[in-house]
């Protein structure tokens, strides 16, 4: 019997790979052995991350690591999928959303109607600005050309920020040449690690999302001529990835704001930063109007906000 | 099929594809896409287009009309006669002094374009027929005129190192930078070869007596002219270098400035505008098709399988130090520029390279400098480079294919020295990049 | 014979046209990135500077290639080539070209395959879907956006490259014939340039 092979392609460039994707697939190809083995890929290697939905559905390419809103797949919870703004305050926020609160449900709907196996949701880190100049207030925020996720982008630019999408790999220079004046895409562990702590100076520590929302897909039907044993192998590895981000962002981002020398940090005073919160429930609301499937998604996100605002601390302080 | 003979096979069937002398493009693609159909499996034939949509987003490509266009404006519009006078006057009066001047005006339209064809064409034109006429040695002459324009990549702007700062995701402002020095460097060397061997074979470069006779006013005034480069290469750089504009900016400025300086000289006619236009959709066209070829080889190359092999050959095979393996890479890609297609070479091959060089601790703003400097004597060296064609369509009848390829002979030496000594001495690079970002 | 001829001289006519006003994209592209410097200096910075020069960069190397072929400006590896006598040249085009179209042929295919999906087919069969919509049976359905926050929608530039591959594909055809009249002595449409 011949070894299955796959290739997959990740949105994550290799130096944020080594930690977000590597081990879990170095595993799974371990345990698979000769059964299957899958090669992985890294942002834009093999197709642009913009055509990368569209080669998954097509079989060009046969699992995908990605958020929904970056490889812009087409379906009605692409907004939802990356950094929807204040939609989760912690990164345990994001499995309990999808395996408590029925996102699962929903994601696994909307991606078989477009012939695209949904695997499983994990949490990332949360999404902070790191710019070259300082933001102390909002102010600050107008006129900067910030890469960041296209919802992200599309709620920010109310502030005056002007949002940019680049291929990934391209960013850090893109910061030296001058084509961005920072960053909106991540915490301050991916700003070290990835290099982006080297080009910017400030790192912002309001957040506008406690955890990027992010999945591994499949090509249909590459996926359900896998044995059962893979698929769940697979699907292992998909958790065992899930938890490793989840210490690993987590100590992460608290020792890199104590002990990080490379970027100062600034803070904009919570009574100024509630006028974005306030924009955040507007902006749901707007979302929301815009479809069923995206009503459902915000409900959701409502009710259980305010179920966390009940329980109190350690769940919500204030 | 085995990942290494897939790589073999691949690179076998583009080279041969090449030596039918099918365009460069369509040779780099037809294969890419064979391969794609009958190797990937399901959707493979969708990469060749994918390419398309990354070459799409592949920004700092907006730069390559521009400073195509910029330099064919210099050469069409004569706007370096003036400075060529400038040179010829100050210089004349020495052995091989018109020689060493003309490595001087390269020098200087340089720094006004980003290929070595604006270089070539400004040589041949102005400076070559004088030097004939002055008595200098005709191997001389086509020397001089393809080591200098070499220059015009090395020296910023430079296509050739935003085409690599893309592909080892390194930032222009600081490749370019240091390119500088080592421009300026090769260019002694090419002077102090010149000044040597024109004192030991006078006959070779005869000193001009007639240079003598230009009144000290005139002299002072045409110093004059070597203010005009500077101005358009501050136009372009200070806002980028300071941040106040972005490198894609950066040269649709610089290419205004030097149309408008032509302008102001008025040097432009519409006549030539039209050709300029023209000259630069045809040659952007050239590039951007063989790039496109290429990033759809390419993928398809490490899609397969094919990178992985080879990058188990140069680490885990061979077992070599890593000065070694650079040396290697080097020496390969000398071999491979004499008879591939540098931007098909640096798109399809260094994607192997840089990261491995990246890997074995060597900095890769400085291998930028080494691959640019490759890159140059690939363009020399028979029998594939596309200075010596282009000197050979430019040159006057009675220069042979023959004294074309032994002229270079010597240059070629000197450039290898320079990149002997930036080898040695990486700081030659570095110092100037590591000056002005500060870091 | 005479039909080649009379094909070539209307492609290569239409090609050249293309290319002429294609040319000239060198100025959109340069008021763009001017624009762009501008308005990041003196106002706010625009959201869609960078990605209209680029649509504007891949129209003009697209739309721009037919013409490019025409003046003969795609470098060839001539070490040998250079040598051969024009007939000899001739047969061994006639022969790459073909290499050559399909190149063309597999990049069109592609790119109808993803303007389909950019319209909202998410199937295998492109042609019959745009046959499809002449027809009415089928349907433009979810318009692909370009992820960025302008959000452009994506299928006219995509349309575009299809359209300048197929003028691309007309072009090697062009080609094609004159290598095959060249073989047979002869010399049609006479390059312009
Ligand atoms: N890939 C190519 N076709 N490169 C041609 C460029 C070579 C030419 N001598 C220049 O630098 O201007
Ligand atoms: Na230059
Ligand atoms: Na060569």
């Amino acid at each position: 019997q011949s070894t299955i092979t796959w290739r997959m392609q990740t949105y994550a460039g290799p130096a944020l790979a080594e930690h977000v994707i590597d081990p879990a697939i170095k595993m799974f190809n371990q345990i698979a052995g000769d059964r299957m083995q899958i090669e992985l890929f890294y942002a834009d290697q093999l197709v642009p991350t913009g055509e990368l939905f569209r080669a998954m559905q097509k079989g060009t390419i046969d699992a995908v690591q990605s958020d929904d809103d970056s490889m812009a797949s087409p379906t009605e919870v692409t907004v939802f999928g990356g950094y929807f703004p204040f939609a989760s305050r912690y990164s345990l926020d994001v499995p309990v959303l999808f395996n408590q609160w029925g996102l699962n449900e929903i994601w696994d709907e909307e991606y078989s109607k477009v012939g695209v196996k949904h695997i499983s949701a994990g949490a990332w880190d949360p999404c902070h600005f790191a710019t070259k100049d300082p933001i102390n207030s909002l102010e600050d925020m107008k006129g900067k050309r910030i890469f960041t996720f296209p919802t992200a982008g599309r709620f920010l630019s109310q502030f005056g920020v002007v949002p940019v999408s680049l291929p990934w790999e391209d960013i850090e220079v893109a910061v030296q040449t001058g084509e961005l004046d920072g960053i909106a895409w991540s915490g301050i562990t991916e700003d070290y690690t990835v290099g982006w702590a080297d080009v910017t100076n400030y790192f912002l520590t309001n957040n506008i999302s406690g955890a990027w929302a992010g999945h591994f897909f499949a090509n249909m039907d590459r996926w359900n001529e896998l044995p059962e044993d893979l698929q769940t192998l697979f699907k292992v590895c998909c958790d065992q990835s899930h938890y490793y981000r989840q210490w690993w962002y987590w100590g992460g981002e608290a020792n890199l704001r104590v002990n990080g020398t490379k970027m100062q940090l600034t803070t904009i005073p919570d009574e100024e930063w509630a006028t974005v919160e306030q924009a955040a429930v507007k902006f749901w609301d707007e979302v929301a109007a815009e479809s069923e499937t995206k009503a459902k998604v915000v409900d959701i996100f409502k009710r259980y906000n305010a179920e966390m605002l009940k329980a109190g601390r350690p769940y919500r302080y204030g | 099929m085995s990942q290494e003979f897939i790589a073999i096979f691949m690179f076998a069937s583009m080279m041969l594809m090449l030596f039918t002398g099918q365009r460069v493009f369509g040779a780099i693609g037809a294969v890419a896409a064979i391969a794609a159909l009958a190797l990937w499996g399901t959707g493979g034939q969708d990469i060749p287009f994918s390419a398309a949509m990354k070459l799409m987003k592949w920004y700092p490509l907006l730069t390559l009309p521009m400073f195509i266009f910029m330099g064919y404006v210099l050469s069409e519009s004569r706007l370096a006669d003036d400075l060529y006078r400038m040179f010829h006057v100050w210089m004349g009066p020495v052995n091989g002094g018109l020689a060493i001047g003309t490595i001087g005006l390269m020098v200087l339209v340089s720094a006004m374009n980003g290929l070595s064809v604006a270089g070539m064409a400004i040589g041949a034109t102005i400076a070559l027929p004088e030097l004939l006429r002055r008595g200098y040695d005709k191997t001389m002459v086509t020397g001089v005129i393809q080591a200098g324009s070499s220059l015009g990549i090395l020296v910023p702007p430079s296509v050739v190192l935003v085409l690599y700062a893309m592909i080892a995701r390194q930032p222009v402002g600081q490749l370019w930078l240091a390119g500088i020095v080592p421009g300026l460097l090769m260019a002694s060397l090419f002077i102090l070869y010149i000044w040597i061997r024109c004192r030991l074979q006078p006959h070779l470069g005869p000193a001009m007596e007639d240079a003598h006779k230009v009144p000290r006013a005139e002299k002072l005034r045409l110093l004059g002219a070597g203010a005009l480069p500077l101005i358009i290469f501050a136009s372009m750089m200070l806002p980028f270098v300071n941040g106040w504009t972005s490198l894609v900016e950066s040269s649709a400025i610089g290419a205004l400035a030097a149309l408008v300086a032509s302008i102001l000289k008025r040097r432009m006619t519409w006549k030539i505008f039209e050709d300029c236009t023209k000259q630069t959709l045809a040659i952007s066209c050239m590039f951007m098709w063989i790039i496109l070829a290429a990033l759809g080889f390419g993928a398809v190359f490490d899609g397969l399988g094919a990178v992985k092999a080879i990058e188990n050959l140069f680490t885990d095979q061979l077992g070599l130090s890593p000065w070694l393996i650079l040396i290697l890479m080097q020496l390969s890609f000398i071999v491979m520029g004499t008879f591939l297609d540098d931007t098909a070479m640096l798109v399809i091959v260094a994607p192997l390279y840089v990261p491995l060089v990246g890997a074995l601790g060597f900095d890769l703003i400085w291998y930028g400098v080494l691959y640019t400097i490759t890159t140059q004597i690939a363009y020399m060296t028979p029998p594939f480079g596309y200075n010596l064609f282009l000197m050979r369509a430019m040159a006057p009848p009675e220069i042979s294919l023959k004294d074309i390829y032994r002229s270079i002979v010597p240059f070629v030496g000197v450039m290898l020295l320079a990149l002997a000594i930036i080898m040695i001495f990486p700081e030659i690079a570095l110092w100037l990049p590591g000056y002005v970002y500060g870091n | 014979m005479k039909l080649m001829a009379a094909y070539v001289r209307i492609v290569d006519a239409i090609n050249y046209r293309i290319g002429r006003v294609m040319m000239w994209g060198l100025f959109v592209m340069m008021a763009v990135l001017l624009w762009s410097s501008i308005s990041k200096t003196f106002f706010l910075p625009s959201l869609w500077t960078l990605e209209m020069a680029q649509f504007a960069m891949v129209t003009y190397y697209i739309m721009g290639g037919p013409y490019s072929i025409q003046l003969g400006s795609n470098v060839r590896m001539d070490l040998f080539y250079h040598n051969w006598s024009p007939r000899r040249k001739a047969w061994f085009d006639a022969f790459t070209v073909l290499l050559l179209i399909l190149y063309l042929g597999v990049l069109f295919y592609g790119g109808l395959g993803s303007t389909a999906y950019s319209l909202g087919y998410w199937g295998d069969e492109p042609v019959t879907y745009f046959a499809g919509l002449l027809t009415g049976n089928e349907e433009v359905g979810r318009l692909e956006r370009s992820s960025t926050a302008w959000r452009p929608y994506i299928w006219p530039v995509k349309a575009m490259m299809v359209f300048g591959f197929f003028l691309m594909l007309l072009q090697a055809i062009s080609e094609f014939f004159k290598d095959i009249a060249r073989i047979n002595g002869q010399e049609i449409g006479a390059g312009r340039a």
